[in-house]
């Protein structure tokens, strides 16, 4: 089966039912995309398919043949990830780093469906788990990268 | 078995007090079978052929319990009164059925009699493995007796106070409500059918949760002449499905290939095993040869519709804008695995579109596999690449049922809303799955 | 304090015997495809040193090499997992030296004696919020030594004295010729310098870095995927290994019923029975993991020696039981004034019990290692770790090989919180990639999945604690007990003295600022069952929620408001009164309410104080109780490290370090039943979401005082401030922590 990843084919040799989490890290080679829980519960294995934040980890890789997936490596290539970078080093988000893959790309989605969102709108979305608890200086650089547009 | 043996053991205390006199002779009695006088014969059949009947019949799932030895006994039904344990079923001569005579295992199989003559609860499915034939119980019978390990373990005793520990008022249960009797072939109809319906009423014992029971706790009906047989049926907090044709709450739907396949793989493009099913599968249909399971299927697919099934599901797109009560969880908890179009992922991931449990009146299982997940499905020795987490530590009872009623009202489900009290008696009553594959093994 | 250094030493003895690793493979990071450079030390002196002969913490090289291009590489004793270390590093010895931070390329330094710099000399680790406290000196004085040696080199080339030269970031210049010299131009010389001892360092007031909020040096690289942890690593040639656990610890394998079966299981390599675990190795995780799952294991009970065996039957509602019910005698942990006559001559007694859960870390990177056997004999060893010399040493003592044997490399940490120190007993990967690379003769990566994670994590202690306060007429607290029940992390990893307190159980209780004259504070032992290891903020997390929230009890039952008794009980010092009323301030002025907010909400406040790793804190918690569920609003904390490094950094640790502890207070526990933990991932062990998160406000106050820890010190007070204003809205005290236990029906 062929996967399109960051706008590349990419011939797939693995089982239909495994997740895209591990066809990524261990097949693409790419591993911007963290392994965090396996079981949808943290997000650290977010990646975008067709532009919607998805978990990588649940994603039997078969489901999304045909489909455009978008890593954290690539990121910086889109408008909107690329501000979502910048403001998450101005607002110096990260901590341990493990979850901010996850957090950039889920919060790159949440502005491209809603350039301008309220505190609320970013609770609702922004449901990936940090235990290093950044959460405040992610709904900071979320409405710093909101108001850039 | 909770739930029935809780509702029948309340019923029987009525009838140990109307009861009182009466046929002391009869309950004492050992029916006759038609091994009387056989013994303990040797080598009646293969290995495999016992085997096969023990996988069919499930055996596993109730006398065996994980950790444990294989067939010692061990696993706990609740009740309000108190607990009963399944038996060591192991040929051990002092705990287990080592010194059953082939007469007096048949007694217990096939008409709820021990050797000692005391009468077994019908949590042991007796009632449907009356049908089994003479050839199955002799090699389900050369199979305990030469193939699985003695293991000396005592049975637990019943923690049910007298007088509702008495067992004899069953003997009168079983006046009413036992059909004595192997299957018979009903002529009129195909061989495939038949042996469906063979392995249906007997050794699946598909019944036991998946039809109606009545008053007393019995089944309503025991084969395809009542309508009620296996129309769907709510136990220990799950809703079995119907298995018959109704397009939404039944098999409808499914052609005889996606029977098959769901028995043989636990999954289909229509949802995967959970809730009790896990067991059947793992422990019992998983192991059936490839014709038992078209037979099953060709056999279910002839059990009409009942009505008031209601208009035929369809998909219907849904958008959603975060603004319904539970549209929030349902984006942050289940549309990374179901999908944001409730659709799953392939036969891997249940959708959550025009299934059952999103359609019925029942709310049970979709509550329950929400609030305890589901168990791990292990189709030929390999478990799951994807499970079903428990949110009963995540979510509340509102959010529960918040998100339940906004799934079973989207996407063409019409399921009615659930309440907060619903979610509230089942997250009391239940336990979270095992997030371990729990595999039993058979020797 | 120096318990846990203890602890951490005796862990591991060869760790004390310094070996000598040098090599320079344990620096070209094989294939890593990080950071690939020659390590250029003085003329091969590294190698001729005897074990023994190097002074930790001196050799200039050792730490500090500068590029061509004038940029720095800088090896850390400590690791970087969040907290910003590498950063205030560079930031320390940036300077010193005279070059940009931003300039700063830095890796943890490998197992080796040059960085076993803390407590004079002995070890490192990176815990205890210690590293800046315990390094600053030493790397202002690398810093200031690596820049002499530049001057020297420039003072030669010149030909002036090396008096005329000064610096600017990067360049050395002759004011008086105008000329100048980059660094880069004299780095390779220079590091063939002898090591100045007596390089002068700069008056603070010249500081052009230290004390400002300077950006990370981590943030971009873990803001685009970039940031490789030990999960991310990869060797040329390596197999990859999951593993099924005994259900319980110290149970061991029995029968594989299908062996056979799962050989056969896609990408399988081979199947291993190893201590406490069945493993698959693969050629992909993905496929071990599916197969070691697959595994049909029977799992048989330890045998009876096994010390540290989970019983079947194991329950951690039946060990919080036993707390409660056992009795002294316990041991002095603090006692002062006359407590009996205290308590009979005060005018009201109050008495109340208190307790908190066993803790997972749920640091989000999965535990994961990397072997590899060498052809020189050496084993390599990539795994998260807190402690590279114990984790030497541990592996040196597995394999019976001298600790220079061993290799260790130290990636970036996926969050810590105390998960890796060299946790015996299973608690670690590592031994067992180890063993696997050895079966195999190929290196193996170990990954443990979440699963593995929450049944093998050292958890935090549950711990129980009954106070009594005597009251004089005023409502004055005058007397104080507290008996302390369990066991603290460091006896219980280190073996149990029955005649001494473990600083690290009762830290929290002891050493109050509050001045109550007449106090006992006793620790009665109770060996734990379950795994305890260190935790974010240790005894602190859950002893000052104890201590002040029966605090809060106290000043109840005498009439007083809890800030106000705070205030007068801490009016004899001035460092605890600042921080208070900082805080205060902070706030808008202290108010406990109930209060109505402008959303229309019903609010109070709860306030605390802790003194944990050598800083002080005060926090107030604003909260509300929405549909039984409590709502953390805001949380204001006021901190003083004594001096501080980096203030940008030191606000985004505290802000860490309330999420942890608000998480802990709302939501976590681990709970046992059968022997067996009832979560094996985030679903049953929920950890703080950012819908659940409070705004955090942070005031840094600068007493002068000696440094004490950052990283840490921000928890502590979280929970009992939090707890304290639920108190006031549900109108029930809250003694049992998680406050998702406790029924609000407000
Ligand atoms: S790893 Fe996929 S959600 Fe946690
Ligand atoms: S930054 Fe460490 S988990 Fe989010």
């Amino acid at each position: 089966m062929n996967l399109v990843i960051n706008n590349k084919t990419y011939e797939i040799d693995s089982d239909a039912d495994t997740p895209l989490l591990w066809v990524i890290r261990e097949e693409v080679g790419l591993t911007g995309t963290k392994f965090g829980c396996g079981l949808a519960q943290c997000g650290a294995c977010t990646v975008l398919v067709d532009g919607e934040p998805c978990r990588s980890c649940v994603t039997p890789v078969e489901s999304v043949v045909g489909k455009q997936i978008t890593t954290i490596e690539t990121i910086e290539e889109d408008a909107v990830g690329k501000k979502v970078v910048e403001a998450w080093v101005e607002a110096q988000v990260p901590q341990c780093g493990y979850c901010q893959s996850g957090q950039v790309l889920a919060a790159t989605a949440l502005l491209k469906r809603n350039p301008n969102p309220s505190d609320a709108d970013i609770a609702d979305a922004m449901v990936n788990l940090c235990r290093c608890g950044t959460y405040n200086g992610i709904v900071d650089a979320i409405h710093a990268a909101s108001r850039q547009a | 078995m909770g739930k029935i043996l809780k509702k029948f053991i309340a019923r029987l205390a009525i009838l140990v007090v109307v009861v009182l006199v009466g046929g002391f002779w009869y309950v004492r009695h050992i029916p006759s079978s038609p091994f009387d006088g056989a013994g303990q014969p040797e080598a009646m059949a293969t290995l495999e052929q016992g085997e096969y009947i023990a996988r069919a019949s499930d055996c596993v799932a109730c006398h065996s319990v994980p950790e444990g030895k294989p067939f010692a006994g061990g696993l706990e039904m609740g009740t309000p009164m108190g607990s009963i344990f399944a038996t060591n079923i192991t040929p051990d001569k002092e705990t287990g059925i080592g010194n059953y005579t082939l007469a007096q295992f048949d007694n217990a199989v096939r008409r709820g009699v021990a050797a000692d003559g005391h009468r077994l609860y019908p949590a042991m499915p007796y009632p449907s493995y009356a049908k089994l034939s003479d050839d199955d119980v002799k090699a389900l019978y050369d199979y305990f007796m030469h193939h699985v390990e003695p293991v000396k373990q005592a049975n637990k005793p019943t923690t049910i106070k007298w007088p509702l520990n008495q067992r004899w008022p069953l003997a009168f249960w079983n006046v009413a409500f036992y059909e004595s009797g192997t299957y018979k072939a009903d002529s009129s109809k195909d061989e495939l059918w038949n042996r469906g319906a063979y392995l249906v009423q007997g050794p699946g014992h598909c019944g036991s949760c998946h039809t109606p029971r009545g008053p007393a706790m019995e089944e309503k009906a025991l084969t395809e002449a009542d309508n009620a047989y296996l129309s769907g049926a709510l136990l220990d907090g799950w809703y079995a499905p119907s298995l018959r044709g109704d397009h939404n709450r039944g098999l409808g739907r499914w052609s005889e290939e996606d029977i098959a396949t769901f028995l043989k793989t636990g999954r289909n493009q229509h949802g995967v095993v959970f809730g009790s099913m896990v067991d059947a599968f793992n422990n019992s249909t998983q192991y059936m040869s490839d014709n038992d399971l078209k037979a099953i299927a060709h056999y279910l697919k002839s059990l009409p519709g009942n009505d008031g099934d209601g208009t035929p599901w369809e998909y219907h797109e849904v958008s959603v804008a975060m603004v319904r009560p539970g549209e929030q969880s349902f984006m942050a908890n289940c549309s990374f695995c179901h999908g944001r179009d409730g659709k799953g992922r392939d036969e891997w991931i249940p959708p959550l579109a025009g299934t059952t449990s999103m359609l019925s009146s029942y709310d049970e299982s979709a509550i329950n596999v929400v609030l305890n997940g589901s168990g791990r499905v292990v189709a030929s020795g390999i478990p799951d690449a994807y499970r079903m987490p428990s949110f009963r530590d995540k979510l509340s009872d509102q959010q529960i049922a918040d998100v339940l009623s906004f799934v079973r009202s989207s996407w063409g489900n019409n399921g009615p809303a659930v309440t907060v009290d619903d979610v509230k008696a089942l997250r009391e009553h239940t336990h979270p799955a095992s997030p371990q594959p729990i595999i039993l093994q058979m020797r | 304090m120096n318990e846990m250094v203890n602890f951490l030493a005796g862990m591991n003895e060869a760790a004390t015997s310094r070996p000598l690793n040098f090599s320079r493979r344990g620096f070209l990071g094989a294939s890593l495809g990080a950071l690939v450079l020659g390590v250029v030390l003085p003329g091969g002196t590294a190698r001729a040193q005897a074990a023994g002969a190097v002074k930790p913490g001196t050799r200039v090289p050792a730490f500090i090499e500068i590029r061509n291009d004038g940029t720095v590489f800088f090896r850390s004793p400590f690791i970087e997992g969040g907290q910003g270390i590498f950063t205030a590093m560079a930031q320390i010895v940036g300077e010193e030296l005279d070059v940009d931070p931003q300039n700063f390329t830095v890796e943890c330094a490998p197992a080796g004696p040059d960085y076993t710099i803390m407590f004079g000399g002995h070890m490192r680790i990176t815990g205890g919020s210690f590293s800046v406290r315990s390094s600053y000196p030493i790397m202002r004085k690398l810093g200031a030594a690596a820049r002499q040696m530049l001057l020297e080199v420039a003072a030669k080339r010149l030909d002036v004295p090396m008096s005329e030269l000064t610096t600017e970031p990067g360049v050395v210049i002759h004011a008086a010729s105008g000329r100048r010299l980059n660094y880069g131009d004299l780095a390779e010389e220079a590091a063939t310098q002898p090591v100045p001892e007596d390089a002068p360092l700069k008056a603070d007031a010249d500081f052009r870095w230290i004390r400002k909020p300077l950006k990370r040096l981590d943030v971009r690289d873990k803001s685009t995927g970039k940031a490789m942890y030990s999960i991310d690593l990869k060797v040329d040639g390596m197999l990859l290994a999951a593993v099924q656990h005994a259900p319980r610890l110290g149970w061991e394998s029995g029968k594989i019923f299908n062996e056979d079966q799962v050989k056969a299981m896609r990408g399988v390599h081979s199947i291993h029975t190893i201590p406490g675990a069945v493993a698959v190795v693969a050629d992909r995780w993905w496929h071990a993991k599916r197969a070691a799952e697959a595994l049909q294991v029977e799992w048989k009970e330890p045998a009876a020696d096994v010390t540290y065996a989970m019983p079947a039957d194991f329950s951690t509602e039946a060990f919080r039981e036993k707390l409660a019910a056992t009795r002294g005698p316990g041991v002095d942990a603090e006692k002062e004034g006359d407590v009996d006559g205290a308590f009979k001559a005060a005018n009201k007694v109050i008495e109340a019990q208190y307790d908190a859960p066993y803790l997972a870390h749920g640091q989000l990177e999965p535990p994961s290692a990397i072997a590899r056997w060498n052809e020189d004999g050496t084993l390599e060893i990539w795994t998260p770790n807190q402690a590279p010399e114990m984790f030497q040493g541990v592996a040196a003592k597995q394999f019976g090989l001298p600790p220079e044997k061993i290799l260790i490399h130290s990636p970036l940490l996926g969050g810590f919180f105390g998960r890796n120190f060299t946790y015996l007993n299973g608690g670690i990967p590592f031994p067992q990639a180890a063993l696997l690379a050895q079966k195999v003769g190929k290196p193996v990566k170990v990954i443990w999945s979440r699963e593995d994670e929450f049944l093998r994590d050292y958890f935090r202690p549950m711990g129980l604690v009954r106070f009594r306060g005597g009251l004089d007429k005023d409502g004055m607290p005058v007397a104080l007990t507290a008996d302390v029940m369990g066991e603290g992390p460091t006896e219980s990893l280190n073996g149990v003295d029955p005649n001494k307190v473990d600083p690290n159980g009762v830290e929290g209780i002891v050493e109050k600022p509050y001045a109550i004259p007449n106090r006992h504070i006793v620790q009665i032992k109770v060996p734990h069952v379950a795994r305890v290891g260190y935790w974010r903020s240790v005894g602190h997390s859950m002893n000052d929620f104890f201590y002040e929230t029966f605090f809060d009890e106290m000043a109840d039952a005498g009439g007083h408001d809890p800030y106000e008794l705070r205030h007068k009980l801490v009016a004899g010092s001035p460092r605890h009164l600042k921080l208070l009323e900082t805080v205060a301030e902070s706030a808008g002025g202290w108010k406990r309410g109930p209060f109505t907010a402008e959303d229309g909400s019903k609010r109070a406040r709860g306030v605390s104080m802790a003194s944990p790793f050598g800083s002080e804190t005060a926090s107030i918690a604003e909260v509300s109780i929405e549909g039984g569920q409590v709502v953390v609003h805001d949380v204001w904390v006021a901190i003083d490290p004594g001096s501080i490094v980096n203030p940008a950094i030191i606000e985004a640790q505290v802000k860490s370090a309330t999420a942890l502890g608000l998480s802990t207070a709302l939501l976590e526990e681990v709970v046992y039943e059968g022997g067996k933990p009832l979560a094996r991932n985030y679903d049953r062990y929920p950890i703080l979401p950012l819908s659940r998160m409070a705004r955090v406000h942070v005031s840094i106050v600068e007493s002068g005082a000696p440094m004490g820890g950052v990283g840490e010190p921000g928890l502590p007070g979280v929970p009992p401030a939090v707890a304290n204003a639920v108190s006031v809205l549900a109108g029930q005290r809250i003694r049992r922590l998680p406050l998702s236990r406790s029924s609000l029906g407000v």
